[in-house]
């Protein structure tokens, strides 16, 4: 009667998780798991499964608990495909709480255990999960440093590398295997890291098998993603018309998609686009677009990039009074959102174009004499080197949390 | 407010436009993780050859 009740819990907690409600999915597995059961090996697919829908919950403390709970229980009944599955889901998992060390351990597990299995699907999965872990890392390393793609110190280098060359392996088993949506996603993952890597056409070609596969399936929101990482390919190929067509599709399928966040970052990015082509009307254009979903969206952040932006738009046109509203919203958004250095480029943008006017600084307001202050206190850090450092901390913060992603 | 001269708008447009190194947004779009899946009936159907599903669906078919 006990063994039924878990069961039929167990069964509608899988049918609302397949459904999509992983909230509800998530109450009764646990009423399952309150209940209990003998059969271990119910127990851990009822494990397993709780893992995975807090970590699409991105509750990933409750995934890393229960999919530990999983490998405990799967190497107790020597269940050895069991404990694959649990070390790949563990390790993704120590991958997202960013410990890459212990995430590369339960990787390689999987991938040893699926290897020993002659299981090739399991093969090819844990080597697209290793490249993922070796991505990350890199990544990770390297935002720390705030580098450009292609500019990357050796361990950054080395992990890339690995992560590139991972996902080489799983592409050479999912090909054999004809399982084209595992090329998609190891196509879109390498090329990103040929990006990070500076191998820029690498890059390109990477992606444009990405779009190939992603129109095959008719994925629009992998199509999206391709587009939009074209683009940023071709910026540093310094192929900037073309950057912004792939841009200019991105946007398209955001606005198709309903997704104003991704919306608001083709925008950006094809504001940035046509101030590298010198078109500083249209860039205006897209980044007033910006603007006005980041106010919609209350990303402060995001408000306080375009306004940086503008700014720089209006004064390369030559509208000063535009360019001063906007580098005065800038400030008084670094200010609020606590961004010193955001704080710092404002008030340097603020008193260039106080002096191209020809205003002295004992004409304006107060926020201008505070500037004294502030270049005083810095040593004279005025020139560009400031600027551009500001810039790239601001480039850290994301625009928006991460989305929801589907897990196939 | 006086005029800008040649000099000083050219001086101002190279220091205030951005290079591409600044303006690279990094916004790459990584596709989604695998994560492996189990599920109860996997062992189910294999380990007990459905005797105890039957009963539930059984009991169900009853209610």
């Amino acid at each position: 009667r006990m063994e039924a009740s878990c069961l039929e819990l167990a069964l509608e907690g899988e049918r609302l998780c397949k459904a999509g409600d992983c909230r509800a999915g998530v109450s009764f597995f646990e009423a399952a798991v309150q209940v209990g059961t003998e059969d271990l090996r119910t127990l851990s697919a009822i494990y397993s499964q709780l893992g995975n829908a807090y970590f699409y919950l991105h509750e990933y403390a409750k995934a890393l608990e229960y999919h530990h709970h999983d490998l405990t229980l799967a190497r107790t009944i020597g269940d050895l495909l069991g404990e694959a599955k649990a070390s790949g889901n563990l390790g993704n998992t120590l991958k997202v709480l960013g410990n890459f060390e212990e995430a590369i351990v339960c990787c390689q597990r999987h991938l040893d255990i699926s290897r020993e299995l002659n299981d090739k699907v399991g093969e090819a999965r844990a080597l697209y999960n290793l490249g993922n872990v070796y991505h990350s890392k890199g990544k990770n390393v390297a935002n720390a440093g705030t580098h450009d793609p292609g500019e990357l110190p050796d361990d950054v280098k080395n992990a890339l590398q690995k992560a590139a060359n991972y996902y080489e392996e799983n592409l050479a088993i999912v090909t054999e295997l004809g399982d084209r949506a595992a090329q998609g996603r190891a196509f879109g993952n390498l090329g990103n890291t040929h990006y990070l890597l500076g191998n820029f056409r690498s890059a390109v070609l990477a992606h444009e098998q990405r779009l190939l596969i992603a129109k095959e399936f008719g994925d629009r929101s992998a199509e999206r993603r391709a587009y939009s990482n074209l683009g940023n390919a071709y910026i540093f190929l310094g192929e900037f018309e073309t950057a912004s067509e792939y841009y200019k599709r991105t946007l398209q399928l955001a606005r198709q998609l309903k997704d104003r966040a991704v919306e608001a970052q083709a925008c950006y990015s094809l504001g940035n686009t046509f101030t590298l082509l010198q078109d500083y009307e249209k860039a205006i254009d897209y980044h007033l677009k910006h603007l006005v979903i980041a106010q919609e969206l209350q990303d402060k952040i995001g408000e306080g990039r375009a306004c940086w932006s503008l700014g720089n738009a209006y004064t390369a046109l030559g509208n000063h009074d535009q360019a001063i509203h906007f580098a005065e919203r800038h400030l008084e958004i670094s200010r609020e959102v606590g961004d010193r250095s955001g704080e710092l480029t404002a008030r340097l943008n603020l008193s260039d174009l106080q002096m191209v006017l020809g205003l002295s600084y004992s004409t304006n307001n107060s926020m201008m004499s505070e500037s004294h202050v502030v270049e005083k206190g810095l040593n004279g850090t005025r020139p560009r080197a400031g600027r551009r450092h500001s810039m790239e901390n601001m480039e850290l913060m994301k625009l928006t949390p991460e989305k929801v992603q589907n897990w196939n | 407010s006086q005029p800008l001269t040649g000099h000083q708008a050219a001086e101002l447009q190279s220091k205030v436009v951005p290079s591409k190194q600044i303006l690279h947004s990094d916004n790459m779009e990584m596709e989604p993780e695998t994560m492996e899946t189990k599920s109860v009936t996997d062992y189910f159907s294999k380990l007990h050859m459905g005797s105890l599903v039957y009963s539930c669906t059984s009991k169900r078919k009853n209610k």
